[in-house]
């Protein structure tokens, strides 16, 4: 019983590092290099629903605020510094994405400081479910979670962009020939990316305290489930970042509080070792 | 005025180790470490531990590099088989999971309250002893630095350079890549390792939040500023790094109230990324780096 009442309280958690995930998990795919700035596009996301939430009350509009805020840092990150260095190699990338992660860090802790915040959410009685409790706030969250990622999934397979998208994911040169302009599919990937990283990190803002260094905690955990889930297959990172977030409460009961995030180094290596591709990947080449 | 020399040059000497170690790896062989400060810590709390068990010091060095290399092993087998960018977030993890069993395994580290009192490497009074410590820290760096060198134009050098430009065709001509490459890597790490006994017995005391990822990419920066895989490049980002460093506390220093030491902080890891991002963008060879190169 213990057991099934982590697992529910790691669902939360579970959608929010697989949130973080399906964005790694779109840049590693289609710009082919895994993103470091992502982390800190949550906390971005998250700072900026604070300040809505502030100023409105309004979460719907606080999510909103999220949203733009992290497409748009997205998007002027992929301009300003992913651009230019299109077509060098994978190691610029990694390191200028380190470099941005910590300018937008850096900005953070400069106009809120570094002292804890917490969202003023209404506290609620615990729902009893089946003899399991679940907190309102958690459902409400499991919705945004659901509303968020079926619009990602409505983009990525309904649209044309989404195919698009898909497109230069599975091969670059086939989709340029096949008249696909590679600048508008990177334009529509890094504004989705930062929007969806940024409903994570609001969710992670709702659930814990707002710290500068938030999302760069949840960035390892979210690479451990990009990969878990099979790089660019973005059913499979959100299903991995449940996987994950489930274990690591169920977890703590055994290795305690500290070492829950050292269990998705573990996951990564063993998934690395032993199934490369992961849960739902296409087969490709990373040795 | 002396004191403040000779301790700013005994931090920089360590960087200029550390950097060093980071230049084997990726400057030579294109190894993307990210988890150089799990190895520094390694090296710092066996080096720690084992002197406060009454240990000599020498051997504690010997033990730190030791034990530092020793983590490269593991981790080396397992990343190395792997593509780059993975082997890059592979070590990340590897350094935020030493720093978590650092803060956890308190009967071995003593936890987030750290070990104080680590015994100096020299002790008296005066500033012969830190004298002492920053000549023991040059030999050592002109040691990796010359060891360096002749590593390079050696038939190990040439082969771990070929595995940086092109690892296909030095698998054809019949080498082991991944042996070169945990070679490189465990050479690496023990260098990383003996900057961390420096460190441990120069500050004397260490907490694990003094090895959190940034350090890391201070060092990352060092390299990329000065000019990827060049010993005067390392060398020259280590200083420029520590100018960086030593500038910001400074400038705090003469305009208290001006900015606050949590400010400070931003302002620093703002700058470092600024500085990744600038260099990757428009001089990834560095300062001194080779042109021929990108």
């Amino acid at each position: 019983m213990i057991y099934a009442q982590l697992a529910v309280n790691g669902v939360v958690h579970g959608l929010i590092i697989g949130l973080c995930a399906l964005a790694v998990t779109l840049v590693f795919g289609i710009a082919r290099f895994p993103n470091a700035a992502a982390g800190d596009t949550m906390t971005l996301g998250a700072y900026a629903a604070l300040v809505a939430h502030k100023a409105s009350g309004s979460l719907l509009l606080a999510g909103g605020a999220a949203v733009a805020a992290g497409a748009l840092v997205s998007f002027a990150a992929w301009w300003l510094v992913f651009r230019p260095l299109a077509g060098r190699s994978v190691v610029a990338l990694l390191v200028a994405s380190i470099g941005v992660a910590f300018v937008i860090r850096a900005v953070l802790g400069l106009v809120f400081g570094h002292q804890q915040q917490v969202f003023q959410v209404p506290l609620a009685f615990p729902i009893l479910v089946g003899g399991l409790r679940i907190s309102p706030m958690d459902l409400w969250l499991g919705g945004v979670a659901a509303v968020a990622l079926s619009v990602v999934f409505l983009l990525l397979y309904a649209t044309p962009i989404g195919r698009a998208m898909r497109a230069v994911a599975d091969d670059p040169d086939l989709a340029r020939v096949s008249g696909i302009r590679p600048q508008r599919v990177m334009a529509a990937l890094w504004l989705l990316a930062g929007g969806v990283a940024a409903v994570g990190g609001m969710m992670l803002g709702i659930k814990t305290v707002m710290l500068p260094d938030l999302g760069w905690e949840i960035l390892l955990p979210a690479f451990a489930a990009a990969i878990l889930g099979g790089i660019g297959s973005p059913l499979g990172a959100v299903l991995a970042g449940l996987i994950l977030g489930v274990a690591q409460e169920v977890a703590t009961e055994f290795v305690g509080f500290t070492y829950k995030i050292a269990l998705s180094f573990v996951v990564m290596l063993l998934v690395l070792l032993l199934r490369p591709r992961g849960l739902l990947g296409r087969v490709e080449a990373l040795r | 005025m002396e004191a403040y020399l000779v301790a700013i040059g005994i931090i920089a000497a360590i960087q200029v180790l550390l950097a060093l170690g980071l230049t084997v790896q990726y400057g030579l062989t294109g190894l993307i470490n990210f988890g150089h400060v799990g190895f520094f810590a390694i090296g710092a709390y066996a080096s720690a531990i084992l002197s406060l068990k009454g240990v000599p010091l020498p051997l504690c060095f010997v033990a730190a590099a030791g034990f530092a290399a020793l983590a490269a092993w593991p981790i080396g087998l397992v990343a190395l088989r792997l593509r780059d960018d993975y082997f890059a977030i592979v070590t990340l993890g590897f350094s935020e999971t030493v720093r978590l069993v650092i803060t956890s395994e308190a009967w071995l580290t003593n936890g987030v309250q750290g070990i104080p009192g680590i015994p100096r490497l020299m002790s008296g009074p005066g500033m012969l002893p830190q004298v002492f410590v920053l000549a023991c820290l040059l030999a050592c760096c002109i040691a990796a630095a010359l060891a360096y060198r002749r590593i390079a134009k050696s038939p190990f050098g040439r082969a771990i350079e070929a595995i940086r430009d092109n690892e296909d065709a030095l698998a054809a001509l019949g080498k082991d890549p991944a042996r070169f490459k945990l070679q490189v890597l465990a050479l690496g790490a023990g260098l990383a390792g003996i900057a961390g006994a420096f460190y441990a017995h120069y500050i004397t005391y260490l907490v694990p939040d003094q090895f959190v990822p940034l350090v890391t990419f201070y060092v990352w920066m060092a390299i990329i500023m000065g000019g990827v895989g060049r010993v005067s490049g390392a060398i020259l980002g280590a200083l420029l790094l520590m100018v960086f460093l030593e500038g910001s506390r400074f400038l705090r220093d003469i305009a208290p109230g001006l900015i606050g030491e949590a400010e400070m902080a931003s302002v620093r890891i703002g700058a470092v990324g600024l500085a990744l991002i600038l260099f990757m963008i428009y001089r990834p060879q560095g300062l001194v780096g080779d042109y021929s190169r990108r």
